[in-house]
């Protein structure tokens, strides 16, 4: 059962011909080329394949592709800004030491982008469970956490130097 | 994982349509984190899944004197919803210890039950809170209390073309208190023991207790032997190691890759003394 669909994808409309049976994380990689979302465990523990649909976060691994019809696809590749800047959890993520191996990172700055989307400035139990989702096999959680802070602090003086 | 055909039916009688159709071997996806973990484990291999999730009647939240969820209201609407956290704590409390943010944002109350696993964080919650669930399909409707929709791990009484359509929580009273407590291995993991305690109060005396416990029986546990000895008392020192001594006989536990026999019928007593003695601190 094939079935071509639309949906936007880092503020792109597309329109992709999919298997009913493939899920997000597979298409993004395989007809997007957007590697940035990892398989890790394939099956919700892990959170390596996070990205974020209509700004929440979720495990693309486990998301049928047929349900992002009509909504808003958002992946690590979607944060750069101009001139293919890094956006401020991955700046503070190359600062603090927040990446070893570098394969948990791409979920993990999608879960703290919507996270401080929503709690601009969480404290650090509030990170922790907003990281819940995510092993990091190098196991470096003190450093990860670490950089979502600064993150979190650089973001809000900035929007208080914008505003 | 097999390959499958996906509907996304729009309205109820649409999915019991297609289920009819499609025919035995067909299953309904909810938020799918459970059963598209179980495909990929090649546990089962439906050949093709009718989604509940275009069925907008299903994903609404509402009052009719108490609370009215949708049976696709996502964990995360519960959990962030202050009126839960309110005047269902318990509730509440059993959504913030579910899994993580990224299941929390898809996962629904309704699959939680429908997978019926003996350790579902929401259903201890539902069963001392008297929820009662309403099941549709193509015959019209039935409504039965929460603790009879399990029949056995994985089992529930829907029938194969039926859906839980919505779940609906009796108004709060004054003088009640409720509280969730899960053991797990981390935070956030699958319950090794849920407990759940919801008592109303009247001058120090508890007029009313309700007991439910997980993962200690082939279903969700209600503890109705344990629930008679503490009405009509009050939550004493003395009372509490009852209910201790109570749980651990009423419980029916197995050994499993989480945990022993012997360390769930010890340890569901203790959990449900402490779940007992935060729902009297909870008294409101």
């Amino acid at each position: 059962m094939k079935k071509t669909i639309r949906f936007v994808l880092n503020g792109y409309e597309v329109t992709a011909e999919v298997a009913a049976h493939k899920m997000l994380l597979e298409v993004l990689r395989e007809g997007f080329q957007l590697t940035g979302a990892k398989e890790g465990c394939g099956q919700g523990e892990c959170g390596a394949c996070t990205v974020l649909v209509d700004g929440l976060s979720v495990n693309s691994c486990l998301y049928p592709i047929l349900e992002v019809e009509g909504r808003s696809v958002t992946t690590v590749e979607g944060l750069l800004g101009e001139g293919n800047r890094l956006h401020p959890i991955q700046e503070a993520m190359v600062e603090n030491g927040g990446i070893q191996c570098g394969f948990c990172t791409p979920g993990i700055v999608m879960s703290a982008k919507a996270l401080l989307d929503e709690i601009p400035l969480p404290d650090e139990a509030r990170i922790r469970r907003g990281i819940g989702g995510h092993l990091c096999r190098c196991t470096g959680y003190v450093q990860t956490v670490e950089s979502i802070r600064r993150a979190a602090e650089k973001m809000a003086a900035q929007g208080e130097r914008d505003s | 994982m097999k390959g499958f055909d996906y509907f996304q039916p729009g309205r109820l009688e649409e999915a019991y349509g297609l289920m009819e159709t499609l025919g035995a071997e067909a299953g309904y996806i909810a938020g799918g984190t459970d059963i598209l973990v179980r495909m990929k484990q090649k546990i089962i291999a439906p050949p093709a899944l009718i989604s509940l999730r275009r069925i907008e009647e299903l994903a609404r939240m509402g009052r009719d004197r108490g609370l009215l969820l949708g049976s696709m209201t996502p964990l995360r609407a519960l959990e962030k919803s202050e009126e839960i956290a309110a005047s269902y704590p318990c509730l509440s409390q059993a959504v913030a210890s579910l899994a993580n943010p990224q299941i929390r944002n898809v996962a629904t109350v309704g699959g939680n039950l429908c997978n019926a696993a003996p350790s579902a964080d929401c259903a201890p919650p539902l069963m001392v809170l008297g929820a009662t669930l309403t099941i549709g399909g193509p015959g019209g409707e039935r409504t039965l209390p929460v603790e009879d929709f399990f029949e056995g791990p994985g089992r529930t009484v829907l029938r194969r073309e039926e859906i839980l359509t919505g779940i609906a929580i009796p108004e709060r009273v004054p003088g009640t208190g409720s509280a969730f407590l899960k053991l797990g291995r981390v935070s956030q993991d699958i319950a090794v023991i849920n407990a759940a305690a919801l008592v109303i109060m009247e001058g120090g005396v508890c007029r009313t207790c309700r007991l439910a416990v997980g993962a200690v029986a082939p279903t969700p546990l209600r503890l109705r032997g344990v629930e008679r000895l503490v009405e009509g008392r009050r939550p004493d020192p003395e009372l509490l190691a009852e209910v201790e001594r109570g749980v651990r006989g009423e419980v029916n536990p197995i050994t499993d890759v989480r945990s022993t026999e012997e360390y769930r019928r010890e340890v569901s007593g203790v959990l449900l003394r402490r779940a007992l003695e935060q729902a009297v601190r909870d008294v409101r």
